[in-house]
C-alpha cells in the first residue's frame, strides 16, 4: 500500500495555491496523476520523492516510512526507494548509455541488471552513445532504463512522453508498460494525456486546484464505462449539426476533424467544447493503402 | 446509441476472439469482441453488461420470418416513426424494449411501415459493442 | 641576465591562489548558484566587489586589518605567529580576495547552466552531493572550469595595486613580476622592464588563447 498524505503551500506567478493531498493506491497499480499546467502535478511528484519539502503529512510505501511531520521523520531522496524520470530525461551528458545506467548502481549491487534492463528496452547498439547522440524516444527510454537500476519501490514519471510525437509514444507506452509488468512496479505517471491513461493506468488521480478530485478507474472516468470497442479515440467536439432525423457531430481528434452521426437522445447531452470518447467495434473501418502518387487510386468518399 | 443491460451467458473464445452471449429480458443477444475473459476481466459468466449499438445499424424486417446471417432478431412492432426526406427514425417495441433505428426513407416506402406494423429488429454479432 | 625571481614568485603565487581559490569557490558557486537564501545577493556583491573597487582600495583595508598594530593583525601574530603584511602568505590571502570573483563567476554559471534535474537525478539515484559534483556536475561544465582556473590564475599574475599595498617589494617575498617591472622602470632600467612585461604578455595571452580556442571547439574540430 502506498499512503500519500502531505499538504504544502505552492508558489507561482499567479499567487499561491495550497496543494493537499490525501490518497491511498495499492502496491503493483499504475496510476496516472491527470490534470491541468499548474495543478500541481509536477510538486506532487518532487514532494513523494523527496527534492521538495512539504510542510505536513506523511509518505508511506509498502510499510517504509519515507516522511512524518509528526515523528519527525523525513528521509533525503537518496534513502527513498525512487525511481524518478525527468520531464527532460536528466541523462548525464558525460557518460554513455551503459555508464549512465551503471552509474545508478548500488554499491555491491550485481550489475547483470544493467545488462537486463538494456536489453529489455532494446537499446543494445547504443550502449556506448552518449545521449547527445540519441533521439528522445531513445533518451527517454535510456532515462526509464535507468530509473529501474536500484528497482525501486515506486516509480515516478513526470510527463516523460509530452516532448514525442504519436508514433513514438505509443511505442514508449508499450516500454513503460512492458518494465512496470517485468519488474512488478508501483507506478505513477503524470500526463494530461487521455490516450496515456485509458491505455497505461488502472487508477485516476485528477488533480485540480492543489488537491485530488476524484480518483478511480480511467475508463469510468472518461467514458464513464468500458467499451469493448477497439476503435477509440479522444476528442473535442467542435459543431453539431441536424440533419433529417439524425446528428452529424464534428470532432477534433489529434489534429483532424471527424463526422459522426449520432441519435437526437445522444445529442442532447452534449455541448461545443465537450471531451468525448469516439468508440467503434474494430470490424467496420475499412482500411486502405495511401498510395504514393494520389492521381492513381482514390481514397473513396464516404 | 441503443443500450440495453443483461447478463453474460455464455462465453467462446478463440485465439483473440470472444464471442459473448447476453441474455436480456430473456432474449439472447450475440456480439463478438476483440478481448479474451483473461485480457478482460468483465468477460465473466453472469455479469451484468450493457449491450450498445448504433441506430443505423439496426436492420428492420417486416414480419417475423427471416432466412438471413444476422444472429440478433428482434421480434416487435413500430411504435412510432419520425420521416425525414432521406432518412427516417422509427422507434420499435421489442421483447429487450424500446430499439430504435434509422432506415433510409426509400425503404420505409417500399416496406410500406406504419406505426403497429409486425416487423423483427436485426443487429449483426460484431456490430454489437459491450460495456461494463 | 635578468633575475628570474620576481617570475617565479609570480607563478608560485598565482598557482597557489589558484588551488586555495578552487576548494573555496567550488561549494561557493554550487551554492550560490542553486540557492533561494535572501543572503544570496549580499554574497554575491561582495564577491563582486574586487571587479570595480580600486585594488588600492582592498590593499589598504587588508595593511590596516592584518597591521601587527593593530588588534586583529596583532593577535594573529601573537597566537598564529602568522603575520600577514609584507609577507608570501599575505598576498596569498589578499589574492584570494582579489581573484575571487573571476574564479567564482565562471563555476557559478558553469553550475547554473547546468539543468537542476541533473543534480536531482543523481539525488534520486542515491548518489551523496559530493560523488554528484565530483561525477555528474563538474564532468559537465569543464569548460567553466578551465575558465575560471585560467582567468583567476592569470588575473593573479596580473595584480599590483593591492601586491603594492600590502606586499611592499621584498625580493623572494614579496617582489612579483608586476612589481619588478615597475621597479626597473623607475630605474630606468628599460631593458629589464621589457623583459618581465614580455614574458608576462607572452604567457598571459598563450593561457587565454588555449581558453578560447579549447571552449571554442576549435580543438575538436581540429582532431576531426
Amino acid at each position: 500500500m502506498i499512503e500519500l498524505a502531505f499538504h504544502k503551500t505552492l508558489h507561482s506567478a499567479d499567487g499561491t495555491m495550497p496543494l493537499r493531498v490525501d490518497l491511498r493506491i495499492k502496491q503493483g497499480s499504475f496510476a496516472c496523476l491527470y490534470g491541468k499546467s499548474g495543478a500541481g502535478k509536477t510538486s506532487f511528484a518532487r514532494i513523494v520523492a523527496g527534492l521538495l519539502a512539504a510542510e505536513a503529512g506523511r509518505i508511506r510505501v509498502n510499510g517504509a516510512t519515507w516522511y512524518d511531520s509528526e515523528a519527525g521523520i523525513e528521509l533525503r531522496p537518496q534513502q527513498r526507494s525512487v525511481g524518478f524520470v525527468f520531464q527532460d530525461y536528466a541523462l548525464f551528458p558525460n557518460m554513455t548509455v551503459e555508464e549512465n545506467l551503471s552509474f545508478a548502481l548500488r554499491r555491491g549491487q550485481d550489475a547483470g541488471i544493467v545488462r537486463d534492463l538494456i536489453e529489455l528496452i532494446e537499446l543494445g547498439g547504443l550502449r556506448d552513445r552518449r545521449p547527445a547522440m540519441l533521439s528522445g524516444g531513445q533518451r527517454q527510454r535510456v532515462a526509464l532504463a535507468r530509473a529501474l537500476v536500484q528497482t525501486p519501490a515506486l516509480l515516478l514519471l513526470d510527463e516523460p512522453l509530452a516532448a514525442l510525437d504519436a508514433a513514438m509514444r505509443a511505442r514508449l507506452q508499450q516500454y513503460i508498460l512492458r518494465v512496470h509488468r517485468e519488474y512488478r512496479l508501483s507506478t505513477i505517471l503524470i500526463s494530461h494525456d487521455v490516450s496515456d491513461i485509458l491505455k497505461m493506468a488502472d487508477t485516476l488521480l485528477h488533480l485540480e486546484h492543489g488537491g485530488i478530485v476524484w480518483q478511480g478507474p480511467p475508463a469510468k472516468y472518461f467514458g464513464r464505462s468500458s467499451l469493448s470497442g477497439k476503435f477509440q479515440f479522444s476528442g473535442e467536439l467542435i459543431a453539431i449539426e441536424a440533419q433529417d432525423v439524425v446528428f452529424i457531430l464534428s470532432i477534433l481528434i489529434g489534429g483532424n476533424v471527424v463526422k459522426v452521426v449520432a441519435d437526437e437522445s445522444e445529442v442532447k447531452a452534449l455541448r461545443i467544447g465537450d471531451r468525448l470518447l469516439v468508440a467503434s467495434k474494430a470490424f467496420n473501418p475499412i482500411i486502405r493503402k495511401i498510395d504514393v502518387n494520389p492521381d492513381d487510386e482514390r481514397i473513396p468518399r464516404s | 446509441m441503443n443500450i440495453l443491460h443483461g447478463h453474460i451467458d455464455s462465453l467462446t473464445s478463440s485465439g483473440s476472439l470472444t464471442l459473448v452471449h447476453v441474455n436480456v429480458r430473456q432474449t439472447r443477444l450475440s456480439a463478438i469482441v476483440i478481448d479474451r475473459p483473461d485480457t478482460a476481466p468483465y468477460l465473466k459468466l453472469g455479469n451484468s453488461v450493457t449491450v450498445l449499438f448504433k441506430e443505423t445499424e439496426v436492420v428492420v424486417g417486416r414480419g417475423t420470418e427471416h432466412f438471413v446471417s444476422l444472429q440478433n432478431k428482434l421480434p416487435g412492432s413500430v411504435e412510432s416513426i419520425a420521416k425525414g426526406e432521406l432518412l427516417s427514425r422509427l422507434v420499435l417495441a421489442t421483447a429487450v424494449g424500446k430499439v430504435v433505428s434509422v432506415i433510409t426513407t426509400n425503404a420505409l416506402r417500399q416496406l410500406a411501415l406504419e406505426p403497429g406494423s409486425a416487423i423483427t429488429a436485426m443487429i449483426k454479432t460484431n456490430e454489437m459493442m459491450l460495456s461494463e | 641576465m635578468i633575475d628570474w625571481e620576481p617570475l617565479v614568485l609570480t607563478f608560485k603565487l598565482a598557482a597557489t591562489t589558484t588551488v586555495v581559490l578552487l576548494i573555496i569557490a567550488v561549494p561557493l558557486a554550487r551554492w550560490l548558484a542553486y540557492t533561494r537564501s535572501r543572503i544570496r545577493p549580499i554574497l554575491e556583491t561582495l564577491v563582486s566587489m574586487p571587479l570595480v573597487l580600486p585594488p588600492t582600495v582592498l590593499g589598504f583595508y587588508l595593511l590596516i586589518a592584518f597591521s601587527p598594530s593593530n588588534a586583529f593583525g596583532g593577535w594573529l601574530q601573537d597566537w598564529l605567529g602568522l603575520r600577514l603584511i609584507f609577507s608570501f602568505e599575505g598576498l596569498v590571502l589578499a589574492s584570494l580576495i582579489y581573484s575571487m570573483p573571476f574564479m567564482v563567476h565562471p563555476l557559478q554559471s558553469g553550475f547554473a547552466s547546468l539543468s537542476p534535474s541533473l543534480q536531482e537525478a543523481a539525488y534520486v539515484l542515491g548518489k551523496s552531493k559530493t560523488a554528484t559534483l565530483f561525477k555528474v556536475l563538474l564532468p559537465n561544465m569543464k569548460s567553466s572550469l578551465l575558465s575560471a582556473v585560467v582567468l583567476a590564475f592569470a588575473h593573479t599574475i596580473g595584480e599590483f595595486g593591492v601586491v603594492l599595498m600590502i606586499g611592499g617589494n621584498i625580493p623572494g617575498q614579496t617582489r612579483v613580476a608586476s612589481i619588478a617591472i615597475y621597479d626597473e622602470v623607475e630605474a630606468l632600467n628599460y631593458a629589464a622592464a621589457n623583459t618581465y612585461a614580455l614574458i608576462l604578455f607572452v604567457l598571459t595571452f598563450i593561457m587565454l588563447l588555449g581558453v578560447y580556442l579549447f571552449n571554442g571547439g576549435y580543438l575538436q574540430r581540429l582532431r576531426q
